[in-house]
């Protein structure tokens, strides 16, 4: 027994980076053979001790930027007199606080006008964090299962499909992106209804895979969902088609979509909780009858 | 120990929500990574091997990606960092700018293989233009924060 500890404490750097990338490794194939349990508490874990930072950082830096702002404006004002000033001063920022109002609002009545047109249950959620890394494409938000937020539930804004819900702790929850290199959607040609799979790519902006060879797709074209996949609702707009390709000996040809969403300025999204709605909407991966 | 776990929530913080404004084409510097540079020169190779796997394991549940992605990049690194680098803390600017440039692109490098190991992600020259950028956009950023002497004496502290 005392060799054996001799031995680890004469290699303990060894042993310790041998035991760090074996755990490492092990939770990276135990996420690949979805077996889910282990990875799933150890990254709610992280996430639940992490989330109140970055949301105390977001409601921070919202409110610094406010100030700021306010400050900006405050310094751009001419000082005719003291008077005026701080008239101007406090009008400035009366005007701020409203136009900040005025935006929100005009983005609230977007997300309402498109619960209005689906007559489906949705939950609003403010973005609160951004992906840690450049290679993956997800943002945190500030509703989780207490707010009764569950795995693989849609995730929209007022222009087109934002994505899907793929973590949720219960004060929070991770989206993945439409434009997540490892996210895939099924999609349909608006105008020819020819269907494929829609992905993202490493690059910015969608593809569409597996489209047949022959099928009739031109620069311009809307794709919206498919609603095979079982995941998200048929008919909530994806993309305009920018680029059709075909190459030479392939099976399929392949397009590429601008996103309908503005991805990159997302502030408030709206959860798709279950609906009542004409496609037969699933909740949870459950098809409805 | 206390300023380790500061600076992992801080680097937390700003990942996900302050450095969105910095982002250029997207691609953001990585203050995981720059923690893991930062901190490994100053410590004994296990210490820098346990740290680099608490950062990468934060870094992973924050992100998309299969959790151990970045636990297994950040121990090796960091493991490697302490081992081999002692010039990062010198003042030779280039040579910390070289050093900072190699360990991001390493990285970046173990990465991919990665992930395409384990998910056959991508093909080399789409994940270039995440590695490239990135690694540039790390190094310059890391070795700004570097000619900081708060940040230097921080990092002098917490050893």
């Amino acid at each position: 027994m005392s060799i054996l500890w001799r031995l680890l404490a004469k290699y303990r750097r060894a042993v310790i980076l041998a035991v760090a990338l074996v755990m490492a490794f092990l939770l990276m194939t135990l996420q690949v053979r979805h077996d889910r349990a282990v990875v799933s508490f150890t990254r709610q874990a992280v996430l639940f001790l992490m989330t109140p930072v970055i949301k105390v950082t977001a409601v921070t830096v919202g409110s610094v930027s406010r100030v700021w702002g306010d400050y900006v404006d405050l310094r751009n004002l001419r000082e005719e007199s003291l008077r005026l000033t701080r008239e101007a001063a406090v009008l400035q920022r009366r005007i701020s606080h409203l136009e900040e109002q005025a935006l929100e609002t005009q983005r609230l009545q977007g997300l309402l006008v498109m619960r209005e047109i689906s007559r489906a249950e949705f939950l609003a959620a403010r973005v609160v964090g951004k992906d840690s890394t450049n290679w993956f494409k997800t943002v945190l938000i500030d509703r989780g299962s207490l707010a009764g937020i569950r795995r693989n539930l849609p995730v929209v804004a007022p222009d087109g499909l934002v994505g899907r819900v793929v973590e949720v702790t219960p004060t929070a929850a991770k989206v993945q992106l439409i434009t997540d290199p490892v996210s895939a959607a099924g999609g349909l040609i608006q105008r020819t209804r020819v269907t494929g799979i829609v992905s993202g790519s490493l690059g910015a902006g969608l593809k569409v895979r597996y489209l047949p060879l022959m099928a009739d797709i031109v620069i311009g074209d809307e794709v919206v969902t498919s609603g095979m996949g079982g995941v998200f609702p048929k008919g909530i707009p994806l993309g305009r088609v920018i680029a059709a390709e075909r190459r030479s000996g392939a099976l399929f040809q392949e397009a590429t979509l601008a996103p309908k969403v503005d991805l990159s300025r997302l502030e408030e999204v709206l959860i798709l909780m279950g609906t009542e709605s004409r496609d037969g909407f699933e909740t949870g991966g459950v098809r409805q009858p | 120990m206390r300023v380790f776990l500061l600076s992992l929530l801080a680097c937390a913080a700003a990942q996900t929500v302050l450095l969105d404004p910095l982002s250029v084409g997207g691609v953001r510097p990585d203050c995981f990574l720059l923690l893991v540079l930062c901190s490994s020169p100053r410590v004994r190779p296990e210490l820098a091997t346990i740290q680099g796997f608490c950062i990468g394991l934060c870094q992973d549940a924050l992100s998309g990606g299969p959790l151990g992605l970045k636990a297994f990049t950040y121990s090796l690194l960091g493991f490697l960092t302490a081992l081999l680098s002692h010039d990062l803390f010198t003042d030779k600017p280039l040579a910390q700018f070289w050093l900072l440039l190699v360990g991001a692109a390493s990285a970046g490098a173990l990465s991919f293989l990665l992930l395409s190991f384990f998910m056959g992600l991508a093909p080399l020259l789409p994940a270039l233009w995440v590695i490239v950028p990135e690694t540039l956009y790390t190094a310059v950023v890391g070795f700004l924060l570097l000619r900081l002497p708060w940040v230097r004496a921080t990092l002098a502290r917490a050893t």
